[in-house]
This record gives structure tokens, sequence and C-alpha cells, in this order.
């Protein structure tokens, strides 16, 4: 088990819980801040431009009630509570708000905002191709030039290839520390808990990239620090799936007697394994983001070019990053959870699972609709999930 | 072992959303003694009695009883249970003491279903459906009450037919609407019924069929104790089905089971003396309480 609560542990505890409040800071001392949706939108291009980039995340805690009235209710309920939350005035301290083609939702999602949210007057849309094609590629760097030329009207500058060199290069930073940190929890026990991971992964995404990196170079050094018992857990879990931007699920599984060792989830690895590759331009963002990226949302058909498929070859090529961080986090159990209605992430559970039958790993699927009470219902089936594995 | 071991029973409690379920094993793991009761909304006080009636219906005292084991819904509700497990691993153990063999276990209870998978005892994969009552016990009160028959009354009538009618409604309340007009079009009852217990049993194996049917399977949980339900299940499924003697019990006789192999395991270790006090401190407090509130 873990013991005390470090000092950087303890920041990103007040930064998860107000996630705001930097930003208001920031904003009132004439700092632009830039809302963005989903993990497409280059990062790099808003912190070039001297704006500060922050994710926007749905509430889990805060019922939806604001947002039936602009959206249907049978759509992805992260993307709904963002509307929800828009609605309400949640995000006023935006100047800005960017989304990306990452599903069909997703899209409509940005063009709901600009058409009922009053706060962020700035809204673009990044149409995002879905496959890693190499003419996608090229598509997808015309789409991240128009947001480009859309946000130096925003900011009256043009964009400046020194500055989003650097801009590349912090936050390539924030990415090498976060697999650092991740390092940590290779050990058995791990040396952090994937509830204080979480605060620090959604602290960062609530910063400015240079104190983002600050936050988790103290947290790095104190968990270093830190002596670790023996543990007590019976099994050392990965956690896959859609975004995932509160502690509660890792609560509920680590109250069932396993470690959460990994995540492949947008508010963990998926967001931080990928670095931008020299030299920095907007060909090696669209690199970055549309190829490597490993979310189910773009299709990973490497194999494009052969007329024979054969499936085992192909979930590989889609899968085998998960077989490594299995081998590498010593993994024994992965639980693939899924917002309801996420059809990006629900075609991928089959193949998947058969993946992992096929390393001889445990798996169990498990769907919830983004709102802590849904969470209730699955504690009985991690626990025998759990229990299976001891 | 046994030498080390002076208390020789252990219970399983298993308390479910209808049904409170308690079993009491010896060191061989034999059953001795089981009762059976309906929940209510106290679940505390259920806990309590459901104890003191299987100890009484076993001849022992609590002294006598070295480890208990809570599952089911309200297994947080046991305040003397010395561990709690979830129904799906009870479950499993409790069904692969009886038919070592089974591979696939169809639980249907009061508010939920299960479909364990088995492999040499253990399980191995398992799916429960938690949204809503279709294809459970729930479903099968409702259509008794909307036609005013008595649950088992029911299973014997739909035993008399040979074509059943088809209820395509998923819903647990438009199924029931769909009855009323089922029955003002002047179809024969015995046909109804059999389409009830029709509709029930194939959105359960439509479960089961995501995890793979493997035959032997088991059939247990409350509703398997009904003749209609049953009939319908093997048709279904197209094979026949093992059924327990009494099939509302498995849960609580794995946690028993899982109780004698913890308490085992402790005495190993050497921790076996402590737990018991503690055990048998726990329940007398519990007990006091109680009685002060009444």
């Amino acid at each position: 088990m873990v013991t005390a609560t470090t000092k950087g542990l303890s920041r990103a505890h007040e930064i998860y819980a107000n996630r705001g409040r930097r930003m208001r800071e920031l904003r009132k001392s004439g700092k632009k801040i830039i809302g963005y949706i989903c993990l497409y939108p280059p990062v790099e291009i808003i912190t070039a431009m001297g704006m500060v980039p922050f994710r926007i995340f749905g509430d889990m805690s805060e019922p939806i009630t604001a947002a039936d009235r602009v959206s249907t209710t049978v759509v992805c309920p992260f993307l709904r509570s963002i509307i929800d939350l828009g609605i309400k005035g949640k995000f006023d301290f935006l100047d800005g708000a960017v989304g990306a083609h990452t599903c069909d939702i997703g899209m409509t999602t940005i063009i709901a905002w600009r058409d009922y949210i009053k706060d962020a007057p700035f809204t673009h849309l990044i149409d995002v191709p879905h496959t890693d094609h190499a003419p996608a590629v090229d598509y997808f760097e015309g789409q991240i030039n128009f947001f480009k030329k859309h946000i130096e009207e925003l900011a009256g500058e043009k964009l400046d290839q020194d500055k989003l060199k650097q801009a590349c290069q912090l936050h390539n930073k924030q990415r090498k520390l976060v697999r650092e940190l991740y390092d940590l929890r290779k050990s058995d026990p791990p040396k952090l808990t994937s509830m204080e991971n979480l605060e620090v992964m959604v602290s960062l995404f609530s910063l400015p990239v240079e104190e983002g990196n600050e936050l988790l170079e103290e947290v790095i050094k104190d968990v270093k620090e830190r002596s670790i018992k023996s543990s007590q857990k019976k099994a050392r879990l990965m956690v896959w799936g859609p975004v995932f931007d509160n502690t509660s699920l890792y609560e509920l599984i680590e109250s069932s007697g396993a470690d959460v060792v990994v995540d492949d989830t947008c508010v963990g690895t998926r967001a931080f394994w990928a670095d931008v590759k020299a030299p920095y331009d907007l060909h090696a963002l669209a690199q970055r983001y549309l190829v490597d990226i490993k979310c189910p949302r773009t299709y990973r058909d490497t194999q494009h070019q052969e007329t024979e498929r054969d499936y085992d070859k192909d979930l590989d090529s889609r899968f085998s990053y998960i077989k490594k961080a299995v081998t590498d986090w010593h993994v024994n159990g992965v639980i693939l959870q899924s917002v309801k209605y996420c059809d990006t992430h629900g075609y991928e559970v089959p193949n998947l699972r058969h993946y992992l039958d096929t390393l001889g790993i445990p798996s169990i699927y498990i769907e919830h609709d983004y709102s802590e009470r849904s969470l209730a219902p699955i504690k009985t089936r991690v626990e025998a999930f759990v229990e299976t594995l001891g | 072992m046994e030498n080390a071991t002076p208390a020789l029973f252990f219970a399983g409690i298993d308390i479910g959303s209808t049904m409170s379920k308690a079993v009491v094993v010896d060191a061989q793991g034999t059953m001795r003694g089981y009762v059976v009761g309906p929940t209510g909304a106290e679940h505390r006080r259920r806990a309590n009695k459901v104890m003191e009636d299987v100890l009484r219906t076993a001849g022992i005292t609590l002294d006598q009883v070295a480890y208990i084991i809570s599952t089911g819904y309200g297994r947080v509700n046991v305040p003397f249970a010395d561990k709690q497990v979830t129904e799906l691993t009870c479950h499993a153990k409790g069904v692969a003491s009886l038919f070592p063999e089974v591979r696939t276990a169809i639980d249907i209870g009061g508010q939920d279903a299960k479909v364990l998978k088995i492999k040499n005892g253990r399980l191995t994969d398992f799916l429960t459906n938690d949204k809503c009552a279709a294809g459970t016990g729930r479903f099968l009160e409702v259509a008794a009450e909307t036609l005013g028959l008595g649950l088992n009354e029911m299973g014997r009538i739909s035993l008399q037919s040979d074509t059943p009618v088809k209820i395509n409604s998923l819903c647990t309340i438009f199924a029931q609407q769909e009855i009323i007009s089922r029955l003002s079009e002047g179809q024969p009852l015995t046909d109804i019924l059999a389409g009830v217990y029709i509709a029930v049993t194939t959105r359960v194996v439509k479960l089961a069929r995501q995890i793979k049917v493997e035959p032997p399977v088991v059939f247990t949980g409350g509703v398997a104790k009904n003749s209609g339900m049953v009939k319908a299940m093997e048709v279904v499924l197209g094979i026949p089905v093992l059924i327990p003697q009494e099939p509302l019990i498995t849960g609580a006789l794995g946690a028993a089971i899982l109780a004698r192999d913890e308490a085992f395991k402790l005495v190993q270790d050497g921790h076996y003396k402590s737990e018991k006090k503690q055990l048998s401190e726990a329940y007398i407090e519990f007990t006091e309480k109680n009685e002060r509130k009444m």
C-alpha cells in the first residue's frame, strides 16, 4: 500500500477538485484560454500562440438537466455532460472552444456549443479522417492548417515556427515525464494509486504546459522516495476504454481488492504516449495525432495494401501496444470499460477481448452512463472478476 | 488439521434481493442444515434471523460455527460475517459442489439473472443482467399478478400447452400489456402462460449465448423451482438442464463451502483462534444492540 500523501500530489488533488481556478487567474492576467474536446485538437498550436489549452471534461456528479433541450438522450453521456455544463455556465473562463470529428457526437458537440453556449465565442471544428492511410494524414494536415489560420485571426498575429517548435518540445517533455510517472507503477505494489495518478493527469489538462511539467517533476520526486509495503491486493489490472476523468471508477476497482497499474484511456497513456517528431511542423502534428495516438476512433489499418486479410495479424497490428503494456506492468486482468452508446469503443470490444483471450489475459466488459450512480451495479461484477483472478 | 479445529461448522448466508438463504456445512463440506425466507426491507435483522434459524435447523450453537461468509445483494449487511464474497463466485462454488462436471450455470433470481461459466469447479467467466427486470423472477411475478394466479399454479397450467403464444416485448411492463391484449383476443390461458415462460427464458438464454452455453447446464435460483420455467428452458436451449434439489440455496451453499476452505486456510496460517473470538463477540454485540432497538 502507498503511504503518505506528498506535496505534489496534494496540489494535484486541489487542482483536480477545482479545475477552473488557475484558468480564471490566468485569464485575469490577460491570457486567452482555449478549451478543447477529446485528444485531437493539437494543443501545441494553442501553446505556441501564447494561449492556454484547457481540456474540457464533463462532471459525473452533476445530473444532466439542461442538455436534453439541445441533444438527444441516446448519445454519449460524457459529451452530453459537457454541453450540459456549458449551458449552465460552468466554462465561463474560456475564450474559445475547439472540437474535432473524433466521432460523430464529438463533432455535433462543438456545433451545439457554437449554437447554444454563450461562453467562449470562438469555436472551431477540426475534421479528422478515420484511418491512418497516407492520404488521410495529408488531409488532416490541411485541417490543422485551417485551425492554425483561424486561431491566428483570434490572436491577431501569425504562428511563429520557432514558437511551435518550442511548444512541441514542452509538450513532449510533459509526455516523457508522464511515462516516467507510469514507470513508478510497475513495482508491486505500485508506488502510486490509480486515483492519485488520475488526479495528476486531470491536473495536467488544467494547467499551462510549463506548470504541468513542474507539477510532474515534483510528484515524481516525491513518489520515488515513497517506501512501499508488500501488497495485499490480489490482482494487477489494466483499465481500457474511452475517457474516464473521475476517480470514482478507480476507487471502485481498488476497493475490490485489485491495483490498477496501467490504463489505455485518453486521460492516461493514450494522451501522453506519442511525441511530436522533428521538424515539429504541421505534418509532424498530423502524424502524431492521427497515426501515433492509439484510439479506436482511428482504424489502424496497417495491412491495407495487402489483398489477403489475416485476422490474427490484423489484431496484432491493432493491439500489440496493449500486449506490451500487459507485459511491462505485469497485468493479470483487463477491465474494458465504456460509456454507454460509444460505438467507437463498443465495436472494438469483441476483437480486443479475443486478442486478450489469445494472450491468456482474463478480461471483463462493463458499461456505465457517465454518472456516479451508474457505477454501483458494476461493483459486484468487478469484485467477482477480481475473485476469479485471486 | 481437524484436531486443531474445536468448532466444526461453517456457514454461508446469501441475502438476495427477494429471498434470504443460509446453509451450514460440516468439516467435510456436507450440508447440515439450510433455511430460506423472504428478505424484506430490513437486511440486518433478516440476516440475524436467518442465522438463528439455520443454527436451530442444524441443531448447533453459534459457538460451533468457525467461519461465516456472506454473499448476495445484501452481503454488506451481515455484520457478523467474517468475509464477503460475491454471489457469482459463491454460486459457481455451490453448483460445482453438487455437479462437479458443470460447465454452465444459469441462475435466475427475483431481480437479476446471471450466467456463469465454470471449469474444474472454478468460475471462469460470467454475465449478469442488472439493467431491468426482464428475464428475472420479477417478470413472472408481474405476469402472475396480472392473471390473478399463484406462481406454482401458473407453472402447472402452462405445461398443458404445446403452442405457446409469442410475447414479443422484452420490457416487463410492455409484456404485461401484451398479455392483457392476448387475453382479450381470446387466446387460451395455457398458451399465454407457456408464452410468458418462453419470453423470460429467451431473454436469459440470449445473455447466456454471449459467453457460449456449454453442457452440462445447471439451472438454479428461485425461478428454477417452477415447472413451467424448467420446461421452457429446455425448449429454448435445446438441451436438458440439471436442477439441484433445492435450487434456491446454491449461493449460500457455495458461501458455506468457501467459509470452510477459508477457515482451514486460517488454521494453517495460525490465525484461527483470534478470528473466532472476534466473530462471537461481534455477533453478541449485534444481537444486544438489536434487542435494545426493538
